[in-house]
């Protein structure tokens, strides 16, 4: 496929990198509701997305997830007018109100809708919609298809069912239309649902079903299977790792919960039990005997990605250190304050856009 | 390698321990809102489920790694490809009208025929290769295929062989209503369980938000009052569909299966 010399050089990113990038990017948007911040956020993504995406099926993605956003903040604001929220001066309108009985949880709707307490209610929804937009930013930039040649060896066979199933689902589209013919050729042209799953949907299947078996045999006979290659230590060694590792992860979500672990411990048991597991995932990835066709390096291209959204969470943090309450500003009419610190990490966070522009506007048309 | 002649991959010793530590922490990271005590350190923090959603991702490849230790059988990879295809394919006639749920019938069904373990495993390919085909990588998916995966997981662990089907008339309705009450109690479970997964973050002030560490009376009426508001219809909407599709075509989807994992015992 990639035999024009050169076409390696202007792949784009790696899928790792974009997807850490635009996930480091959404936690910073959670650590905050600060409109202004938010907002910024929303932008970089938008820029780093016009410029680095490529013409790929999935490119459109991130459109679909603005819309998506803003169905949320809709929603959210549906249910501050509805079910009530803040309490404002300000009072806008007033719905009429019902007071549910205390059965039924007595709970009030309608009543006043006030400009501080619809402020609020927007700015909450826009931080869901910024978490939305991020991810849709890493649908739009990242390679499905590249992402999934990334997963960890160990994973080997979940991921060759996963390609499988991405090649067989065009051909099942396929298998319908020809079954359908073959069954107008009979002259049954019958509309009712137990006739067409009786003589549609069940020689798909069929016809599905047995292609696999012929695919095992076929991927069988070429040595497709790593059931000799694990010494039975190695497998041990890896079964402790996963397993320790989850056990610290259990831990610490349950020590989060109360009050009888400290909350830095309870952190740091999570964050063993997330290392372990991870090291333990490595470690079996190591010990699998596959080799791989073109590896997809990681470069530094990809690592300086990585960092740029790296620094919007460390300027959300040294935001909370260095001007506490501009994070979390109060659901005022006033203008909230920018925090500084915080922007200017988002602000490094497009980088992006200059380290991995989209190739077709560097070189020509191809 | 487990046993030579079938295709159903066996779980282990260590791989129920790794499902059971991953239920424990699927569990938590769901229900949290619910059991945080006040004061603890998660209802002071807002990004409970956005770090769960990050961890979920790990938890759930350490359970498949453990689960495929030692290779997995070509047979169970090709059924495991084509069963995902089926499972993306009709998932897009569930997601126009409200509360349609399309992939659990066909997920409970395989998971019944080829057990448990493949269960679990066809529940994350499934919801993962149709997000990578329709380009829907959401923030939602963790907890989708965790979820799907366990549904897969429950539906094989039923009582009764799976792999061959009941003799009488009467066993093989027993095993359908069987199937379609447990499709409506893990449909309603899913809805609740996500739900609550992402409540505390959907709204935050009113008579329906979550009261951080406010302890489980205070927040058990405000859920099952955000439920009733939201997603009850949809709720009972998956119930519904899912236990009506295995009802219709359960016997010939189960007969197609058993067929299949027949014609796989080859050596």
């Amino acid at each position: 496929m990639n035999t024009v010399p050169g076409r390696a050089a202007r792949r784009g990113a790696h899928p790792v990198a974009w997807w850490g990038w635009a996930l480091l990017l959404a936690t910073a948007a959670s650590r905050t509701a600060n409109p202004w911040l938010l907002l910024l956020v929303v932008a970089v993504s938008g820029l780093v997305v016009v410029w680095c995406r490529g013409d790929e099926p999935w490119s459109g993605a991130y459109r679909v997830f603005l819309l998506i956003g803003a169905t949320a903040i809709a929603v959210r604001m549906m249910f501050y007018v509805v079910f009530g929220g803040a309490e404002g001066a300000t009072v806008l309108f007033e719905l009429p109100s019902v007071r549910l009985p205390e059965w039924a949880a007595g709970f009030r709707l309608g009543g006043a809708v006030s400009a501080e307490g619809a402020l609020a209610a927007a700015w909450d929804g826009l931080r869901l919609a910024t978490l939305l937009v991020c991810v849709g930013a890493a649908n739009a930039l990242a390679s499905p298809r590249r992402l999934l040649r990334s997963v960890p060896a160990a994973l080997y066979e979940v991921s060759v069912a996963v390609v499988v199933a991405l090649s067989v689902a065009p051909q099942l589209v396929s298998g319908v239309a020809r079954i359908r013919r073959a069954r107008a050729l009979r002259g049954d042209t019958g509309r009712s649902p137990a006739n067409l799953m009786r003589t549609v949907v069940v020689p798909v299947l069929h016809d599905a079903l047995d292609r696999s078996l012929a695919l095992a045999a076929a991927m069988a006979s070429r040595g497709y299977g790593r059931a000799a290659g694990v010494p039975a230590g190695a497998r041990r060694v890896t079964s402790a790792f996963l397993l320790t590792g989850l056990l610290g992860l259990c831990a610490g979500a349950y020590a989060l919960l109360g009050t009888a672990t400290p909350a830095p411990a309870a952190w740091s048991l999570l964050a063993a039990g997330a290392g372990a597991a991870v090291f333990g995932i490595a470690f079996a990835s190591r010990r699998v005997p596959h080799t791989r066709y073109r590896t997809d390096a990681f470069g530094a291209r990809d690592w300086a990605i990585l960092l740029s959204g790296g620094a919007a969470v460390a300027g959300t943090v040294l935001s909370g250190v260095a001007e506490p309450g501009t994070l979390w500003p109060q659901a005022t009419l006033a203008v909230p304050p920018l925090p500084l610190y915080a922007a200017c990490g988002v602000l490094l966070a497009a980088a992006p856009a200059l380290l991995a522009p989209t190739s077709s506007t560097k070189t020509g048309p191809r | 390698m487990a046993d030579l002649r079938s295709p159903r991959p066996a779980v282990r010793r260590r791989g129920a321990a790794a499902v059971a530590l991953a239920a424990a922490f699927g569990l938590v990271a769901t229900a949290w809102p619910l059991l945080a005590a006040p004061g603890g350190a998660l209802t002071e923090s807002t990004s409970g489920p956005w770090l769960f959603a990050l961890l979920l991702p790990v938890v759930t490849a350490v359970v498949l790694v453990q689960l495929s230790e030692g290779g997995m059988d070509a047979r169970a990879v090709a059924m495991l490809g084509v069963l995902s295809a089926v499972v993306a394919a009709v998932r897009p006639f569930g997601a126009g009208a409200a509360g349609v749920e399309t992939v659990f019938f066909l997920i409970i069904l395989a998971g019944r025929v080829f057990g448990p373990g493949f269960g679990f495993v066809l529940g994350n390919t499934g919801l993962f290769a149709s997000a990578l085909l329709t380009g829907g990588v959401g923030p939602w998916m963790p907890y989708q295929m965790f979820a799907a995966a366990f549904v897969g997981l429950g539906a094989g662990l039923l009582p009764g062989p799976g792999a061959a089907a009941p003799r009488t008339r009467r066993g093989r309705f027993a095993e359908l209503a069987m199937l379609a009450s447990y499709a409506v109690v893990a449909s309603l479970a899913f809805g609740l369980l996500l739900n609550m997964s992402f409540w505390p973050f959907a709204i935050t002030q009113g008579s329906l938000a979550y009261v951080p560490g406010g302890g489980l009376g205070e927040n058990l009426s405000r859920l099952l009052a955000y439920s009733l508001a939201t997603s009850l219809g949809w709720d009972l909407g998956r119930a519904v569909t899912t236990a009506l599709l295995i009802a219709l075509t359960g016997p010939i989807l189960l007969r197609l299966m058993r067929r299949t994992a027949r014609r796989a015992q080859w050596n």
